[in-house]
């Protein structure tokens, strides 16, 4: 309990009559990635939104860090939303540089030397001084990464981030996740795609605003009882099952 | 002012900046208006009379429009919820927000006052360096105001439509046209409850009586409650969804 970055305790939530969350609970340790994996619509930017504090529980809880996410550590979160929240008039470093801002980094200098860091990370050197609106949609999202980890936060929301990147890309982006996490950052990635559950320390496979299920890529696949089981044939497992239940029911 | 309203506002200016387009427009849009109002009244008594009130109405209209949009977008593509996430304050963001386009709000009531002045040579009273000031509440009002609705859009188009639904009741009961103690009684007592009445009747104070701002401190006070209850009720409807 003691080192658990986030705790999700019988959350709940709705969109009007929509139950989008429903009683939901989690532990995501801290210094490891945490992959949100479920198709269109399963409540996975619901989750992540209600975990850094912009929508307010229907009932349970969310504790970040040990307190409900609000103003006074928002210093040590950073969130990139599933599109890219960009200024489209600013430059790449331009948009890198305000968030820096905002998030306290005050000494101009070295603020502007992380600024530079962050540009290298994601691979825009070059286009360090372009326009957002002349990039490509990759491009935007490789920036809107950048936006998020600006100011070293420990506590890393990751919606969909390796959506429309190239495989190269992919490939350099979960190099550079797995960094973070070694350096005791914690990640919580959401994605429909295999390739990024397998690369994640831990999974919840989410259907409907539930958990159906939740442990090690390992785990998961020998839950399945076929020793051969893919990420995916587990995952495909674990949502018949809840099929089978709610239609008991 | 803390520095977090200072980012704000920096970016905030910065964007209008690196947007030429947008730049130009905001320039040529008042010198375009205040020609066509200018030139529609031949009569020098005529224009003299209505000039004040037709700059306050501009002032608002240019910063209700200017603000609501440019709020508007920073809810839909998303960056305002970045800014929720981050340490600064929801009166930093909509603080920033005011003072950066406050910025060229008043650049464009600069650009209308001198061109009345200069090119349509309408005669005023009253210190400039006055009724400048009270130019800069007006501005300091709409931009508020344009803020607050914009959380009542979803997209740009409803947020024009709001022009139609709050600016133009605005026009024709603050006294532009018709004196407000001659409308009707129920419009009289609307028109009560609008900013643009106070800055019409201030304006005019100003302007055309040569009054000072000691004057029409009335004016004064329930503008700047109105600026203030607005930026409140702007910051208030940044708070968390449930
Ligand atoms: N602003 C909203 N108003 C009403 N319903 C919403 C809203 N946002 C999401 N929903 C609903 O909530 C449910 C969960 O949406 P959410 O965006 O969390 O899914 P997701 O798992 O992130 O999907 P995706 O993989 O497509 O990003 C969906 O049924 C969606 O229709
Ligand atoms: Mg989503």
């Amino acid at each position: 309990m003691t080192d658990a970055a986030i705790a999700v305790n019988n959350l709940a939530f709705k969109y009007g009559a929509l139950k989008v969350i429903d009683d939901m609970t989690m532990e995501i340790e801290s210094g490891t990635s945490y992959g949100l994996l479920g198709p269109n619509g399963a409540g996975k930017t619901t989750l992540i939104r209600l975990m850094v504090g912009l929508l307010k529980p229907a009932g349970g809880n969310v504790l970040c860090l040990g307190k409900p996410p609000t103003r006074s550590m928002a210093k040590n979160i950073g969130y990139m939303p599933q599109l890219p929240a960009l200024y489209s008039e600013l430059s790449v470093e331009q948009n890198i540089d305000f968030f820096g801002r905002i998030y306290g980094l005050k000494d101009s200098k070295k603020r502007w030397e992380r600024v530079n860091e962050v540009i290298k990370v994601v691979d825009l050197w070059e286009k360090r001084k372009t326009q957002i609106v002349n990039l490509s949609g990759g491009m935007k999202q490789r920036v809107s990464l950048a936006c998020a980890i600006v100011h070293q936060p420990s506590l890393i929301f990751l919606d969909e981030p390796t959506v429309g990147l190239d495989p190269e890309l992919r490939v350099h982006f979960w190099d550079y996740f797995t960094d973070l996490t070694k350096a005791g950052h914690t990640l919580i990635i959401s994605s429909h795609t295999f390739d990024d559950a397998a690369h994640c320390q831990r999974l919840a496979f989410l259907r409907l605003g539930r958990v159906v299920a939740q442990g090690t890529p390992a785990e998961l696949r020998a839950a399945t009882g076929n020793k051969e089981a893919s990420l995916e044939d587990a995952f495909l497992y674990f949502i018949k099952h809840d099929e089978v239940k709610e239609n008991v029911q | 002012m803390s520095s977090s309203t200072l980012n704000v506002a920096r970016r905030v200016i910065l964007q209008v900046v690196r947007d030429r387009r947008t730049i130009a427009l905001i320039i040529v849009a008042p010198l375009v208006i205040a020609t066509v109002a200018g030139f529609s009244i031949p009569d020098k008594m005529m224009l003299d009379n209505a000039a004040p009130a037709i700059l306050a109405t501009l002032i608002i209209f240019f910063g209700f429009l200017i603000t609501g949009i440019s709020f508007l977008r920073e809810r839909t593509q998303g960056t305002l919820e970045r800014m929720l996430v981050s340490p600064i304050s929801r009166m930093d963001i909509v603080a920033g927000y005011l003072l950066g386009l406050l910025l060229f709000a008043l650049l464009q009531t600069l650009i209308m006052f001198f061109y009345m002045v200069y090119v349509l040579s309408i005669n005023y009273q009253g210190d400039l360096w006055q009724i400048l000031v009270f130019q800069m509440l007006i501005g300091i009002v709409a931009v508020c105001m344009g803020t607050f609705f914009s959380a009542f859009a979803r997209n740009e188009f409803q947020m024009i439509q709001f022009i139609p639904l709050i600016i133009v009741p605005q026009i024709f009961l603050s006294g532009l046209f018709i004196q407000t103690s001659q409308l009707p009684y129920v419009l009289e007592w609307i028109s009560k409850f609008l900013p643009l009445t106070y800055g019409v009747e201030g304006i005019k104070a100003l302007m055309q009586q040569g009054q000072s701002l000691l004057d029409i401190g009335k004016d004064i006070g329930i503008l700047a409650a109105f600026a203030a209850g607005f930026l409140v009720l702007a910051s208030l409807t940044l708070r968390q969804k449930s």
